[in-house]
């Protein structure tokens, strides 16, 4: 039955559910690599950029890129404490997001941040990325730690 | 040659967190109405020759070809028409896209219909919609959403150039008591009867004091999202002197864009885009464009101001409208568009550069942190209040004479989209 929000004006509620089959294409191997612990990044060896999240192409020149292991070490560039979001993540507040700037990659790499001190976060700080030991499948299967 | 093309007529509807009164056509007949019969025009609806239509997402009315019911519905079948989607800019993509088709010659006459209601879906459900604006293989799926992206451009800003979260507050109380005198304007409850019932005045202290929403952005930093329309008519230069005594001239456009990941983007020495006025030296420290800066908007204001022949905006501009979907990026895009140098964006607000009794007034309509931010309207919605303004008329829109910009004569509009992906500046000129 339609579930009726007003009368004046006429308001009804619509519920709309969908679910996609989403292909990473030749990303794939970034998420199969993370359950044998290596977190992989691509490298356009011509333009001499390392890109993470991996592009299978390079922007500068579109020729195909090759898969390099990076270390998951790195820095943090800027960083965000969030107390509102978006609804499919009002349940993790308050939560922390960063730009990490990683040894060997050029590009800079967004994240969360888990840390227990969330006062004590800098631009600058040293963090380490970690792998999920339960895939989801997401970019969230990644996050950064600080690197004590 | 492109033909010269004017702004001939503008009309805007009331701006509202939730226009319940009306379905989404019916606020774009309200804005077309006002468009046609409240200028001083000598125009009629069929001198219009065809329609760009402005609108950023079909998941808020889970509608498609939504572009199609409003042809319909404002009556012009089977005149041409298109729709023009680029997120946040839609408004200042389709403005630029009408001044293409008038200048070419396919159309003589162009309306253009921007419009968005966002109320038919919750808050967070809409800031998710606009998420999904952002990359969803890799910045959406960990929690991200505009203005955490924003929060970190904000805080990178910060710790790069010294900006500081005051300067930031000085934007939104600026913007906010702007639109204490613009009658359409969301956060005026003294005058629109749509309005929030908590708008009003702001002091800087307020924007401290409100929550959090991303650190450093708090709830007053951050835009409004509205429900609305906005129109323009756009016509070819032999149709705009037959239509009106004041057309406004469209003199120069300019679009840049950028990675949609803004982790993406270099950070190289030198990178700058230049404008006439500027020094290399300025910028050989300075990785660019970073997170910190907007590529996109630097680019469209120098194509913008080649083809106006613009060599210092601070000097030759009287007024802008400026997308503030954040204070913060109103600081930034200060830069940007070379009102200063890049790194000094908050010294500008802070000498009242920008204020509305300024050398160069942004946002006297309130922008979207006071007036509105019905997404594919806002570009739109510039190009209204850039054309009254140089009209001389923004006094008898807004219902108060404290907006109009004495004798402007040349004003620029900026649309923006995602971080810094799409953004577009348009100049024009009485």
């Amino acid at each position: 039955m339609t579930e009726v929000y007003s009368f004046d004006p006429l308001i009804i509620k619509t519920p709309y559910e969908i679910t996609y089959k989403h292909s990473y294409g030749k990303t794939t191997k970034f998420f199969t690599s993370l359950s044998d612990g290596k977190l992989m990044a691509t490298r356009c060896d011509h333009c001499k950029q390392t890109f993470l999240p991996p592009r299978s192409d390079c922007p500068y020149c579109l020729r195909e890129t090759k898969w390099v292991q990076i270390s998951g070490k790195g820095r943090i560039h800027t960083f965000t404490t969030l107390y509102f979001s978006g609804e499919k993540f009002l349940k993790d507040l308050p939560f922390q997001l960063v730009y990490v700037e990683l040894e060997g990659v050029d590009t800079l790499f967004l994240t969360r941040l888990k840390t227990k001190d969330m006062k004590k976060v800098k631009v600058g700080m040293k963090i380490k990325m970690k792998i999920s030991r339960d895939p989801e499948w997401r970019s969230s299967d990644i996050w950064a730690e600080p690197d004590e | 040659m492109p033909r010269k093309v004017a702004v001939v007529a503008g009309g805007l509807s009331y701006f509202s967190k939730a226009r319940r009164d009306k379905t989404q056509e019916e606020l774009a007949a309200e804005a077309a109405r006002m468009a046609l019969f409240d200028n001083d025009i000598n125009l009629s609806k069929d001198d219009i020759d065809g329609t760009i239509v402005s609108y950023f997402s079909d998941h808020f009315e889970n509608q498609l070809l939504f572009g199609s019911i409003i042809q319909d519905y404002l009556g012009f079948n089977p005149k041409p028409s298109v729709r023009i989607e680029g997120g946040g800019a839609t408004g200042g993509l389709a403005v630029r896209d009408a001044y293409a088709h008038v200048a070419s010659g396919l159309l003589d006459v162009a309306m253009v219909i921007g419009f968005e209601k966002m109320s038919e879906v919750n808050t967070a459900k809409g800031n998710e919609f606009i998420a999904l604006a952002s990359d969803t293989d890799w910045d959406f799926p960990i929690g991200g959403f505009y203005s955490g992206y924003y929060a970190l451009m904000a805080k990178r800003h910060m710790e790069e150039f010294g900006t500081t979260e005051e300067q930031m507050a000085m934007v939104a109380v600026k913007n906010r008591n702007n639109a204490q005198h613009n009658k359409f304007a969301q956060t005026n409850p003294k005058m629109n009867p749509y309005a929030m019932k908590d708008g009003g005045k702001i002091t800087v202290d307020d924007v401290l004091k409100s929550p959090y929403v991303a650190f450093p952005l708090k709830r007053l930093d951050i835009c409004l999202m509205s429900d609305g329309a906005a129109v323009m008519i756009l016509a070819s230069e032999e149709k705009a002197k037959k239509i009106t005594d004041t057309p406004i001239w469209i003199t120069g456009t300019g679009a840049g864009t950028d990675a949609m990941r803004a982790g993406d983007r270099p950070r190289t020495l030198s990178g700058v885009p230049m404008l006439p006025h500027e020094k290399k030296e300025w910028y050989k420290e300075l990785e660019y464009p970073g997170v910190h800066s907007f590529r996109a908007g630097r680019e469209s204001a120098r194509q913008a101001y080649k083809m106006a022949g613009i060599t210092n905006p601070l000097k030759q501009l009287d007024l802008i409208e400026l997308h503030d979907a954040y204070t913060s990026s109103e600081i930034q895009t200060y830069e940007d568009l070379g009102l200063t140098k890049y790194g000094q964006g908050g010294k500008l607000i802070e000498e009242g550069v920008t204020a509305l009794d300024g050398d160069l007034p942004v946002n006297p309509s309130g922008g979207l942190i006071g007036a509105m931010h019905a997404v594919g309207a806002t570009g739109v919605m510039q190009g209204v209040e850039m054309f009254w303004q140089l009209q001389g008329v923004a006094g008898k829109f807004h219902g108060s004479d404290k907006t109009q910009i004495k004798n402007a004569e040349r004003g620029l509009i900026h649309s923006h989209a995602g971080t810094g992906t799409y953004v577009t500046a348009t100049i024009m000129e009485r």
